[in-house]
């Protein structure tokens, strides 16, 4: 009879326990995609904290340093989406350059906390004009 | 003139440890089932041979690496003229293969020393056996797979020195150190509880011999998991300690089974109970440090500290697998032995209490190796590329930690066996009242949220608890003997190191819990514009940026800003943030400079790059309440378990009626 009792509480807690480390899990996974991903179904990302991958575009960072308001582009050249971080550009950030940005889409725009910057060997940018290739411009990126 | 280079001098002592290891293993195997001494001692002789060995390759790679003999591969790959002598010398861990090579090396120390000073009884021989086969694993990774000594035909002039983040900091000599202390250390009761396997005694033998090296691998390990956060926040420059990065996360699964094990051991001890239980943990500890330098190793979970990839990752992986595979093999055989005959009689015991702990502990355990493996098993399952956040990491060990207090506080006050009702509830009462009351007291000093609140009642109840534990015990002596409770105090903590030790720890624990609620939950991290000669506010503190200064050292380069710190008009200190250069390595490192307070820390770092032409420099200023509470109170459980080990008291004495015996 213990045992059974015991049992029978040890597999609640179990429950209890996977039932709370799943859902903590799921909430908790961070997506990392690619402009052209995110704007396929921008629904199935909507409200979570993602981890947006691309080059940044050139022309386009511009850096307020009174507010220290950091603005650009990234892009995977089939989509590009305006990236607004609050801080200094981050060293060996540039144009043209790999860049993974975490944070949340907010209309339209992405709101990032974190500007990591990626300087892979194994992905070579190509020239202006010539299109990017998107699988491995991902694999470089994670 | 004798024409042999360095790089095969190693190889060469590398080999000649492997061969000694080999030899060892199968000559202790043949000693023991045949209870041969003369081969049994040959496998001792072989221990301190392969320890000679491996120290000779120790040698010669320092001898390399100080040397500047860029012929040998892991010299040419990892150092660099111009660096340090300190940095030279920790070089030696600061990649891959002179870390494996370290790791063999402290197995071979620690083998040797079984073989010497272990005292002799039947467990020793297959013990040592089983060391001197992951020695061979550790030492064959060396020869083959991750060999530092390969001799380049074409020597560069010169290399390009350590990961400039580990040269950038003097804890990096000692963590990483700290680490393999404690995972070598460990090994050893693990290589006594298959000892207890094979032998067929799995009684609390082998437990009460390996007590000493467990509870220093603990140590070591905690040690060593509090220097890294420490290397952390004085490096990385984010103001934290830690990230719940993988390779922070696979240093602390086996840190959470080995704690479970500290603490099972006891019930066996006491109980003769948890015996397959015990087995278990620390099987589970040996084979999480080997699955931790797999998942590191191989680069298959993504991490900031990338520490290079190789071949080496499925070699220990394959390894992990066949740990595991004998160990539970071995486990299962025996299992009619190991299985427990007596019953828990109350949950409500002292057993009881650590066996829920040991509960949450693996829970904990389990939670975090899922969150740092789910990646890979989302994108095996739907080619999705994720990471698993911060968020859920704190969300499952924050109500996992909060249990373990409650237990930390009420265990140790409980009897074994059954506790008296009467006597617990006076104790319960005394231990809610603390709770209370310093619940009550955060929340007049402006506290809000359920986590911190709760941790802070928790360390009231947890402090109320200590002082419960050793009135219980001063409080009667003193009457009796009619002494001074200070004298019995001193007498008592003198005479039971291993329980007044446990004591100091768990107050070390409770310091660091409520230092890593504060630090988080009330951490103000903002970036700021300090332009040169104006004060800028941030959390009651004047920052004055004055000007930006530039070192220049063999080692490289070192630019940053001074900046003034004041606080209600009075100027506290001067900090120097800063980014460095090393070498040839294009990498700027920032290098944050902290101004350590009791209250809570100031925290300066350079956030982007230092422009010398700009009228300004961006800070990133992080404040961090308590957050040096978290380096005491991990000094105050080092010191506890130190005091915990160091012989006196009883042991002492039992000693000398030992030695009185004999003679």
């Amino acid at each position: 009879m213990r045992r059974l009792a015991y049992g029978l509480i040890g597999v609640v807690v179990l429950a209890a326990a996977g039932f709370m480390i799943f859902r903590a899990l799921s909430d908790s996974l961070v997506y990392f995609v690619l402009p052209n991903e995110y704007a396929r179904d921008p629904g199935e990302y909507a409200d979570r904290r993602l981890r947006l991958g691309g080059i940044v575009e050139e022309g386009s960072v511009a850096f307020d340093s009174d507010r220290l308001q950091l603005t650009f582009l990234v892009t995977d050249s089939i989509e590009s989406f305006e990236v607004q971080h609050r801080g200094s550009p981050p060293d060996l950030f540039k144009e043209n350059g790999g860049v993974v940005v975490e944070g949340r889409f907010k209309g339209g725009i992405f709101v990032s906390d974190n500007v990591l910057v990626k300087h892979s060997e194994v992905y070579q940018a190509p020239e202006p004009g010539e299109p990017i290739d998107v699988e491995a411009l991902k694999n470089s990126l994670q | 003139m004798l024409d042999i280079s360095l790089g095969q001098l190693g190889s060469g002592s590398t080999l000649l440890a492997l061969a000694a290891a080999l030899y060892g293993a199968v000559a202790g195997v043949v000693g023991a089932l045949r209870r041969d001494a003369r081969l049994q001692t040959s496998a001792r002789l072989a221990a301190v041979a392969t320890f000679l060995g491996a120290t000779a390759a120790i040698v010669l790679m320092e001898l390399a690496l100080l040397s500047d003999d860029f012929s040998v591969s892991y010299v040419a790959s990892q150092s660099r003229i111009d660096s340090p002598l300190w940095v030279k010398i920790v070089t030696l861990w600061a990649a891959l293969e002179g870390s494996v090579l370290l790791w063999a090396w402290l197995l071979t120390l620690y083998g040797a020393l079984l073989a010497v000073a272990a005292p002799l009884n039947v467990l020793r021989p297959w013990a040592l056996a089983v060391m001197q086969l992951v020695q061979v694993f550790f030492l064959g990774v060396v020869a083959t797979a991750a060999n530092p000594f390969t001799v380049l035909p074409l020597p560069p002039a010169d290399g390009p020195g350590p990961n400039p983040l580990l040269q950038n900091h003097w804890m990096m000599a000692v963590h990483p150190l700290l680490l393999y202390l404690g995972f070598v250390g460990l090994t050893v009761p693990f290589a006594y509880a298959m000892a207890a396997l094979i032998t067929r005694r799995p009684g609390s033998e082998w437990m009460t011999q390996t007590r000493r090296w467990t509870l220093t691998g603990w140590g070591f390990l905690s040690a060593g998991i509090v220097a890294g956060g420490w290397w952390s926040y004085e490096v990385l420059g984010w103001g934290g300690y830690w990230a719940w990065d993988p390779v922070e996360n696979v240093s602390f699964l086996p840190w959470l089974t080995a704690t479970a094990f500290i603490h099972s051991v006891q019930v066996q001890e006491r109980r003769r109970m948890l015996k397959a239980w015990n087995i278990l943990l620390i099987t589970l500890t040996f084979a999480l440090s080997i699955l931790g330098t797999f998942l590191i190793r191989s680069g298959i979970v993504s991490s900031v500290h990338a520490f290079g990839d190789g071949p080496v990752g499925p070699i220990f992986l394959a390894f992990f697998i066949v740990v595991m595979l004998a160990s539970f093999g071995l486990i299962a055989l025996r299992w009619d032995q190991i299985r427990d005959r007596a019953e828990l009689d109350a949950v409500v015991s002292r057993e009881g209490s650590i066996l829920v702990g040991n509960v949450l502990f693996l829970a904990m355990a389990f939670a975090i190796l899922l969150g740092t493996l789910f990646p890979l098993i989302v994108e095996a399952i739907s080619g999705e590329k994720v990471t698993v956040g911060a968020p859920f990491f704190d969300q499952v060990s924050r109500p996992l930690w909060l249990l373990i207090l409650l237990l930390m506080g009420i265990g140790p006050l409980l009897p074994w066996r059954r506790a008296d009702s009467q006597r617990l509830s006076s104790n319960l009462a005394w231990l809610l009242g603390g709770g209370i009351a310093a619940g009550l007291l955060a929340l007049l000093a402006g506290l809000r949220g359920l986590y911190p609140l709760l941790t802070v009642a928790l360390a009231g109840y947890n402090l109320v608890s200590l002082g419960l534990l050793l009135l219980g015990v001063v409080l009667p002596r003193a009457r009796i003997s009619k002494r001074s409770v200070v004298a019995v105090f001193r007498s008592y903590a003198f005479e039971n190191r291993r329980r007044f030790g446990s004591m100091v720890v768990h107050f070390g624990v409770t310091v660091i819990a409520v230092a890593v609620m504060a630090s988080s939950a009330y951490r103000v991290d903002e970036q700021l514009r300090l332009e040169f000669g104006a004060e800028v506010p941030f959390q009651g503190y004047e920052l004055r940026a004055v000007d930006r200064f530039m070192e220049e050292s063999p080692q490289g380069v070192s630019a940053g800003v001074e900046i003034v710190v004041e606080r209600a008009g009075r100027t506290l200190t001067e900090l120097r943030p800063r980014l460095n250069l090393f070498g040839q390595n294009p990498q700027l490192i920032p290098t944050p400079a902290v101004l350590y307070r009791p209250q809570h820390d100031l925290y300066l770092s350079i956030a982007g790059r230092l422009d010398p032409e700009a009228e300004f420099v961006v800070i990133r200023a992080v404040q961090s309440p308590l957050i040096t509470w978290i380096w005491v109170g991990g000094l105050i459980v080092i010191l506890g378990t130190s005091y915990a080990l160091s012989p006196g008291g009883r042991q002492l004495r039992e000693r000398q009626r030992q030695g009185a015996v004999r003679a």
